[in-house]
């Protein structure tokens, strides 16, 4: 019994130590071009859309607000950006650490998105 | 008396029914462009208009190989989608217009096409009366080549679909959206079939010019890019076209050459295969992907997934 109370007093302490803030959906405000949707799953994935148009998709890792991730997009080339978080963690943006990717790189810049409730 | 009076009432609401209609028409630039888009006044011999070739029940695509303007003359290439192209960055085969009012102009003016010069374009639409009052609710401007491409574009950048099952498996997270044929097909689109080096992006094209083996120089001529541009190592580069709707959009290529997508998966598969003596091919395309026959299929299956809700009775025809 004892043993069964500290694993689950693990899996609670574990679950807010590694709470993972990005999980969720995330929108850019609307521009003339229309607007960025972001979805970040729980198990390392994650969806970009354009205007709801599926835009690209790919597996992350997230340690001490650094992005770390590969889409479909930039031939498996990986990026690393670290997230700035902003409004209560309910906006962010990305700061380019390592991308050799130029295109992406210049459009994740511009981007800010704020979380969809 | 009593007829006399009835006639009179029914001639003032005829007028009234009348009147109603003729306020309610068209005012915003949205509206004006998708009359014009179906109006044969903007060619020679008022009978094509933009709609003769880009077809809205194929997703404003033709479904001939190329088209034939007025005076049953031919096109030399396969009339593109009208739908999503709100992000292109480039416009026609060869990517001459920069954007979309620049497009929407030429047909107009082309020989094989509308064949009408633009200002006797803007002549027509200035002497009548209904387009000249239309240009000036729309516009606060008599009819002019600006707000003409302006309208035409304003109309077709309404033509976006997102409701396709793909849409819905990715975007609403709906796994039982599409089938399993479908997912296999999108995961070798992402990997063994490379299709995504190319077909990147929400409308599935990452608006790079590339030569993918259709030009030998004997009969299969055209040069494609290197006509705008002016570089030899453009020769056989064509836009890349995007795919939503592909599978209503049939033929394919910039000449049309392949009458179904299974056609286009097949030479995708092998390119020398099929134009064995394409110049300059694609790095991309050097060897075969070497796709099973099931694979093909799956592929086929996600190329279809992206057909917006509204042809899917088209879809079902073919």
């Amino acid at each position: 019994m004892a043993k069964l109370m500290l694993y689950s007093a693990l899996m609670i302490l574990s679950a807010f130590i590694g709470e993972n803030k990005l999980i969720g959906r995330w929108e850019s405000k609307p521009s003339e071009k229309g607007n960025v949707t972001g979805v970040v799953f729980k198990d390392s994935t994650f969806e970009g859309y354009v205007n709801k148009k599926p835009f690209v998709s790919g597996a992350y890792k997230l340690e001490n607000d650094i992005f770390s991730f590969v889409d479909n997009g930039c031939a498996g080339k990986r990026g690393i950006y670290k997230i700035v978080f902003f409004n209560d963690s309910d906006s962010l943006r990305f700061e380019p650490i390592d991308d050799p990717c130029s295109d992406r790189r210049n459009g994740m810049s511009r981007l800010i998105l704020g979380r969809k409730k | 008396m009593n007829r006399y009076i009835l006639t009179i009432f029914g001639l003032l609401l005829i007028i009234m029914v009348q009147v109603s209609f003729i306020k309610n028409e068209t005012t915003s630039k949205e509206e004006l462009g998708k009359l014009l888009f179906f109006d044969p006044v903007l060619s020679k011999d008022y009978t094509i208009s933009c709609a003769s070739c880009h077809k809205p029940g194929h997703a404003f695509a033709d479904t001939t190989a190329v088209s034939r303007g007025v005076s049953q003359k031919k096109g030399s290439r396969n009339t593109p989608s009208a739908m999503n192209v709100t992000l292109l960055s480039s416009f026609f085969w060869d990517g001459r217009a920069a954007d979309l009012e620049e497009q929407a102009l030429a047909p107009i003016e082309n020989a094989s096409e509308m064949n009408l010069p633009l200002p006797d374009a803007i002549r027509r639409l200035k002497n009548n009366k209904r387009y000249y009052r239309l240009f000036d609710e729309a516009f606060n401007s008599e009819p002019t080549a600006k707000n003409l491409a302006q309208a035409i574009a304003a109309f077709e950048r309404t033509l976006e679909t997102s409701d396709s099952p793909f849409d819905n498996w990715k975007f609403s997270d709906d796994a039982n959206a599409v089938t399993d044929d479908v997912k296999r097909g999108f995961a070798l689109f992402n990997g063994k079939a490379k299709c995504i080096s190319c077909h990147f992006g929400s409308d599935l094209t990452n608006n790079e010019f590339r030569n993918i083996g259709l030009f030998n120089a004997r009969n299969l001529n055209d040069s494609g890019r290197s006509l705008i541009s002016g570089k030899k190592e453009d020769a056989g580069k064509f836009k890349t076209p995007g795919l939503r709707n592909v599978a209503i959009t049939a033929p394919y290529m910039h000449n049309g050459m392949f009458k179904t997508l299974r056609e286009v998966i097949d030479f995708y598969n092998d390119p020398g295969k099929v134009v064995p003596n394409g110049i300059n091919r694609d790095s991309l395309l050097a060897r075969p992907l070497d796709l099973t026959a099931q694979e093909k299929k799956d592929i086929e299956a996600f190329l279809c997934s992206l057909t917006d809700k509204r042809f899917h009775k088209v879809a079902e025809r073919k």
